[in-house]
């Protein structure tokens, strides 16, 4: 439905800039992802992640701006072991990969420190450490003279040894990456769902002083949540830096331009959009991936990138944003009908709520729309 | 044709899935006092709510002295008179009294508010009821029972004559409500029509002159107090009899099972101690109460023993154990369970589903897990026979989100996830807060239950009823120390009154001595 | 006002479904006569398309100049033509972005940039059949083993150190000797910009007689090429600490270099396009002829039938063949004077310099050894490799 909606208005936005193309664009940007299913799932992969790590994050109750800088710390300690470890050649992507996911880990660690030993707002630092980290990693490979090829102003290519092998889709370079993404989303509801930790998570989001009353570490909870986020951007840096180059030789450069990495930030409208859920941020990716992908082959339909990026942006965004107003508007409609209008008032009669009995007199008015909420997941 | 000053006939409010008024009429004489009884959840607050126009009521009419009138919203009500303490003032904390009596209607010339003439008048009107409040007074400097007189005068000086008091008493010392209720008797002396909500049935007896009741949204009847009983009342309100003193056999207070010695606990922001070197013991198979005015330490005090904040100064034992420094769930294990004050904050997790929150204490256990994997079958059948042993009622059974249950069986669900896990100690703060006589009766009769079981319960009200009638002793705090120890049954409300406003307190010595005994 | 707000919203909702009602409707009719791929009308095709490198098709630099004469040619012709923006800043993303232009039915293919050096070598024999103009590169393997330029690729390079020589001479030759340069990157065309603005500042010096070191450049990447603060900082100290005019050659860092200068009332020289028209700041611009050159080999495509020329091979725009220069003209106005920003220099000592560099009685250094991995040349290398002695050096 929320999905519904942004279409809808992508579609609109597409009328608007070329009538005669609209709907051939149109689908293009619903149908063509199904032409490159491979890129679909290559381009999702990092996206998945730093979509898990702010949703994982979320789900504690903390907002993991940081993604990007976890997203680019586990880069650089992916790159790192690329060029610099010299280790046998079927275990050093491994390797690599895990120190992007080590990278990440650290960068995550320390603003769950602050908050949780300095109750430093997490948001705050982890923006700094977005910063921090882009800027050191920048200077760090700028002036390393293996990684770092100062007349294309990026890193040399990789080995191909420390290269994720591909899946083997013509056309597409998507590779082991996207297997362990899903993967690891499964595990990470696993997590949530079954074990204890889960179960402690999700009580600290909802109600910390609850959590607390009941004898739950919350400190170290909120530490060991960031730096599994932490973590999961790691992951993600690390599946995008060492993704097989469709050319021999080629392969994934880092360009050391003070530029914040996008995959966080994207990363927050994927668990927004998935609902920090991990099976739906996987989803969510996948989604956005597959708008992105036909989007750029409406280009074939004299569309300009801007436009598309318009229209992709429009429908990911509107999606988003009808998820939550979605609760809003059936708050809204509701209030409409029964002509009920005073916010304040409804409070006083949900404190009063009935005790004893169990009729209808329970569903407090306030909390119907969380209700709404749930059923548009 | 009676002389009624404000009258609401067959008024009905619905919301989506309730009526939460079904065609109540109410009407209010000139210069009597009308008590509104009901349960949480009657419909009282509703009804006012529709007065006072906050709510457009779906049918029904409102007449002023017979004529039909329309209220829109607050100011409409304001125009006709009609004036209203709320249980939750709404004064601005650091403007004078007399600020906040002026408030919205300041005599102005030209843009500078005239403030003596302001002062005369509110001078004038409070000497007339013996209302007593320094107007200079900032209101973050005075008591809560003066707050609500600045209340009143805010009535008053709007020249309001019908006027609203919702729930006036629930925040007061017995003291307090004495002079409450006779300065509502000198209003009705000099013509002004007062409406009173409350569900305190003593308060109604002594001041109302009619009294009408609600129950689950419906009218039942309106009575005169002077041919009406308690017992009636209450059967009007709840549906049924009830007993009002909770039956209970002797106390038979074994060994000691939690010792407090010489505590004191600091204030959030760490500037002083408010709680002060308190002492004492609570023994298996009784009932201690700890009573006091809110915001007199309590609170700090709980937080402290149960772990949530830290101490400063002394010794805290467990069954002789020390957990001074334990942490939360250390002193969980230990064998003390907690009912917490506020039910919604620190009890439950409100989205979690009802089986969730009945092992919020006990998931970690192997019982529960393995392997850090939660046994969700085991949750579901000990949720089931906790649900069907407490009688706790939700849409769902045990899938049900917490947060759509009524507040009494939220609470049950506390009660019963306390009460099943093993402890010695079980601490209960403001158990009944909030709730409706029936509810009330239940937990008192858990309490009474736990100490028959041979285990030790500290219960912490502010409700002098409360307090009297089921605690076995009566500890007294004011301003973080405690003052006296009195026993329930030689004692009186206005003695423990007396103890509660600082007015009367014992000597460490003598509160020892009584121990003793 | 929740009431207004609710009913806007229903009203939204109900125009919403309107909307989604008649979507699908229209994509049924017009289906059957969708083409599903290439042929068809006009807008399905393209026959030259570009693709832009990491920054936008408005960047003032590479990418913009290029489709500015990619434009001008193909409407002049009436050639449909298109750009397309890759999905990833990788060589495997520009090989996909040149995959799509083709699928869109692209037969030439205009990449700006050295980025696409590998790409191209790629798609040189995937496509053999499209010609490619590759900009400011030569196609090489990703492991720099081999450098061919097939006969379907036009490589076209620019001198640009004779375009930095003539900005350096034209500013100390209008009596300023307080001079700034701020490149992005260190990359090969921004070294070349600096090397020669500094051999025109210093030529310029000597031949007004002026004392040793009377001229002090102060020499400065900014790592990124990026409007934003720090560059305007950079900018603003420059100019606080007496700079007359700073060379602002980066990309958008002209933009924070511009803001800088009329805050400060001071000059800028502006790079690659004649950026006179975005600040009155900018008294001139060490262009290369983007435009021009993908005119002329377009030209060579489709008019003079001349495509052996440029292709198979490197061809280097310069002085010589009016690759690159200041800009003699203002647009929209044949009777102005370019050179009116400048207090004393004029047209006539340009085209006497130019003509020098045209003919190669000038000879300007390209490259020279810098030590330093991220390529930033210290004030020592640049003194000694390029015979600084009227100018005066110092790197920030």
């Amino acid at each position: 439905m929320a999905i519904f909606l942004g279409l809808i208005f992508g579609f609109i936005v597409m009328f608007v800039a070329i009538p005669s193309s609209a709907v051939a664009g149109f689908k293009f940007i619903l149908l063509g992802g199904f032409r490159r299913i491979g890129d679909v799932f290559y381009f999702a992969t990092p996206i998945i992640m730093t979509g898990l790590s702010v949703g994982f994050a979320f789900k504690m109750g903390l907002f993991n701006i940081g993604a990007s800088g976890q997203y680019t710390m586990g880069m650089f300690f992916a790159l790192y072991v690329g060029f610099m470890m010299d280790l046998p050649g079927n275990t050093h992507w491994i390797v690599a990969i895990l120190a992007g996911m080590l990278g990440g880990m650290i960068w995550g660690f320390i603003p769950g420190v602050f908050k949780a030993l300095l109750n430093v707002n997490e948001v705050i630092t982890s923006i700094m450490f977005n910063y921090i980290g882009m800027y050191l990693v920048d200077m760090l490979i700028q002036t390393n003279a293996i990684m770092y090829e100062p007349t294309k102003t990026r890193t040399n290519y990789l080995p191909a040894e420390v290269q994720i092998p591909a899946l083997g889709i013509p056309g597409s370079n998507v590779n082991l990456g996207i297997i362990f993404a899903i993967l690891i989303g499964v595990i990470l509801y696993i997590i949530l769902q079954k074990t204890t930790f889960g179960y402690e998570l999700k009580a600290t989001g909802y109600n910390k002083y609850a959590s607390e009353y009941a004898g739950m570490k919350g400190k170290r909870n909120i530490i060991i949540t960031m730096v599994i986020a932490g973590a999961l951007s790691g992951l993600g840096g690390a599946f995008a830096i060492l993704a097989p180059s469709a050319i021999a030789g080629s392969s994934m450069t880092y360009e050391p331009i003070n530029i914040i990495a996008q995959a966080g930030f994207n990363g927050i409208a994927v668990a927004l959009l998935g609902n920090s859920h991990p099976i739906g941020t996987i989803f969510a990716a996948i989604f956005i991936s597959h708008i992105q992908r036909g989007g750029t082959l409406a280009s074939l339909v004299g569309y300009k990138p801007e436009i598309i990026d318009v229209v992709i942006a429009v429908i990911i965004y509107f999606s988003a944003f009808a998820m939550i107003m979605n609760a809003a508007l059936a708050r809204f409609v509701k209030r409409l009908i029964t002509h009920k209008e005073d916010d304040t008032l409804t409070t006083n009669v949900n404190l009063e709520g009935p005790i004893q009995t169990s009729e209808p007199h329970q569903l407090n008015n306030d909390e119907k729309p969380d209700n709404n909420t749930k059923e548009a997941e | 044709m009676e002389n009624y000053i404000i009258e609401m006939i067959n008024i009905t409010k619905k919301f989506p899935g309730i009526i939460a008024n079904d065609n109540i009429t109410l009407q209010l004489r000139r210069g009597e006092i009308h008590a509104l009884l009901g349960e949480n959840g009657a419909g009282k607050s509703t009804l006012m709510s529709v007065l006072f126009g906050l709510y457009q009521a779906e049918s029904g009419e409102i007449r002023k002295d017979g004529k039909v009138v329309k209220i829109n919203n607050p100011n409409d009500a304001n125009d006709l008179g009609i004036g209203m303490v709320h249980q939750h003032f709404k004064l601005v904390e650091n403007f004078t009294v007399l600020e906040n009596i002026i408030l919205g209607v300041e005599p102005n010339t030209a843009g500078f508010i005239k403030k003596k003439e302001a002062r005369e008048k509110v001078l004038e009107i409070s000497e007339k009821y013996g209302l007593k409040v320094d107007p200079d007074a900032l209101i973050e400097d005075i008591t809560v029972g003066m707050q609500q007189r600045v209340e009143i005068l805010k009535m008053l000086y709007r020249d309001n004559e019908i006027l609203i008091f919702d729930e006036p008493t629930a925040v007061l010392t017995p003291q307090e409500i004495k002079e409450l209720l006779q300065i509502m008797k000198g209003f009705a002396s000099e013509g002004k029509s007062i409406l009173f909500i409350t569900h305190k049935l003593n308060e109604i007896m002594e001041v109302a002159d009619r009294c009408t009741v609600l129950r689950k949204g419906k009218y039942i009847g309106t009575v005169d107090i002077k041919d009406t009983t308690k017992e009636e009342l209450s059967r009007m309100m709840v549906g049924r009899d009830i007993t009002f003193s909770v039956q209970k056999k002797e106390a038979n207070p074994t060994d000691v099972v939690l010792s407090v010695r010489n505590v004191s606990v600091p204030s959030v922001d760490n500037k002083k101690e408010v709680v002060k070197n308190v002492s004492f013991d609570v023994r298996a198979g009784e009932i201690v109460c700890l009573a006091g005015i809110d915001g007199n330490g309590q609170t700090e005090f709980v937080q402290a023993l149960t772990g949530l904040s830290k101490i400063s100064s002394g010794t805290i034992t467990l069954c002789g154990k020390d957990i001074t420094k334990a942490s939360i769930r250390e002193r969980s294990i230990a064998g003390i369970s907690h009912i917490p004050e506020d039910r919604h904050k620190h009890g439950l997790v409100l989205d979690y589903k009802l089986e969730e929150n009945l092992v919020l204490q006990r998931y970690w256990q192997p019982e529960f897990q393995k392997g850090g994997f939660i046994k969700f079958d085991a949750v579901r059948k000990y949720a089931e026979r906790l649900i069907d042993e407490y009688d706790i009622r939700s849409g769902q059974g045990p899938i049900t989100i917490t947060r759509s249950m009524s507040g009494g069986n939220q609470q049950k669900a506390i009660i019963a996830r306390e009460i099943d896990k093993d402890h010695e100690l079980l601490v209960a703060v403001q158990p009944t807060r909030g709730l409706d006589v029936g509810a009330i009766e239940y937990i008192h009769k858990q309490l009474v239950a736990r100490r028959d079981a041979g285990k030790a319960v500290l219960l912490v009200s502010l409700e002098l009823d409360e307090v009297m009638d089921v605690s076995d002793r009566i500890l007294v705090m004011y301003e973080g120390e405690i003052v006296g120890e009195l026993d329930p049954k030689t004692t009186t409300v206005q003695e423990l009154g007396l103890y509660m406003s600082g007015a009367k307190r014992d000597t460490v010595k003598e509160i020892n001595d009584a121990g003793e005994k | 006002m929740k009431k207004i707000l609710a009913l806007t919203l229903a009203i939204a909702m109900v125009a919403m479904s309107l909307v989604g009602c008649s979507a699908p409707a229209k994509e049924n009719q017009s289906g059957g006569n969708t083409p599903s791929q290439g042929s068809g009308n006009a807008a399905d095709g393209f026959e030259i398309a570009l693709i832009t490198d990491k920054g936008n098709i408005d960047d003032k630099s590479f990418n913009q100049g290029s489709w500015e004469g990619v434009v001008a040619f193909a409407e002049a012709e009436g050639i449909s033509h298109q750009y397309i923006k890759p999905e990833e800043a990788s060589d495997a993303g520009y090989l996909a972005a040149i995959d799509l232009a083709v699928t869109g039915g692209a037969k030439v293919v205009v990449t700006p940039g050295f980025l696409f050096e590998v790409p191209i070598f790629e798609a040189q024999n995937k496509y053999p059949d499209v010609k490619f103009i590759l900009l400011d590169g030569a196609p090489h393997s990703a492991d720099y083993s081999t450098f061919e330029t097939k006969e379907n690729v036009a490589s076209i390079m620019y001198s640009e150190e004779q375009s930095g020589y003539l900005a350096g001479y034209a500013a100390v030759m209008d009596g300023m000797t307080k001079l700034g340069f701020m490149g992005g990157m260190a990359v090969p065309a921004v070294q070349a910009f600096g090397y020669g603005y500094l051999q025109g500042a210093e030529d310029a010096a000597k031949e007004l007689g002026l004392a040793d070191g009377s001229v002090e450049v102060t020499y400065h990447y900014t790592g990124n090429f990026e409007e934003n603060d720090t560059n305007k900082a950079t900018a603003r100290t420059m100019y606080q600490e007496g700079t007359e005019v700073i060379f602002a050659c980066g990309g958008a860092v002209g933009k924070s270099v511009m803001s800088a200068a009329s805050e400060a009332g001071a000059k800028v020289i502006g790079v690659d396009v004649d950026q006179r028209y975005d600040s009155e700041t900018v008294i001139t611009s060490a262009t290369k002829g983007l435009a021009a050159s993908v005119i002329a080999v377009l030209e060579s495509i489709y008019k003079t039938n001349s495509w052996d020329t440029f292709g198979g091979k490197t061809t280097y725009f310069n002085a010589a063949n009016d690759g690159v220069g200041l800009p003699t003209t203002v647009i929209g106005d044949e009777n102005a004077d370019a050179f009116d920003r400048f207090e004393k220099f004029t047209k006539e000592q340009y085209e006497e310099v130019f003509s020098k560099l045209a003919d190669g009685s000038i000879e300007v250094k390209r490259t020279i050894e810098v030590a330093d991995a991220t390529g930033y040349a210290t004030a020592q290398e640049l003194t000694n490799s390029l015979g600084l002695v009227k100018v005066k050096v110092t790197t920030r």
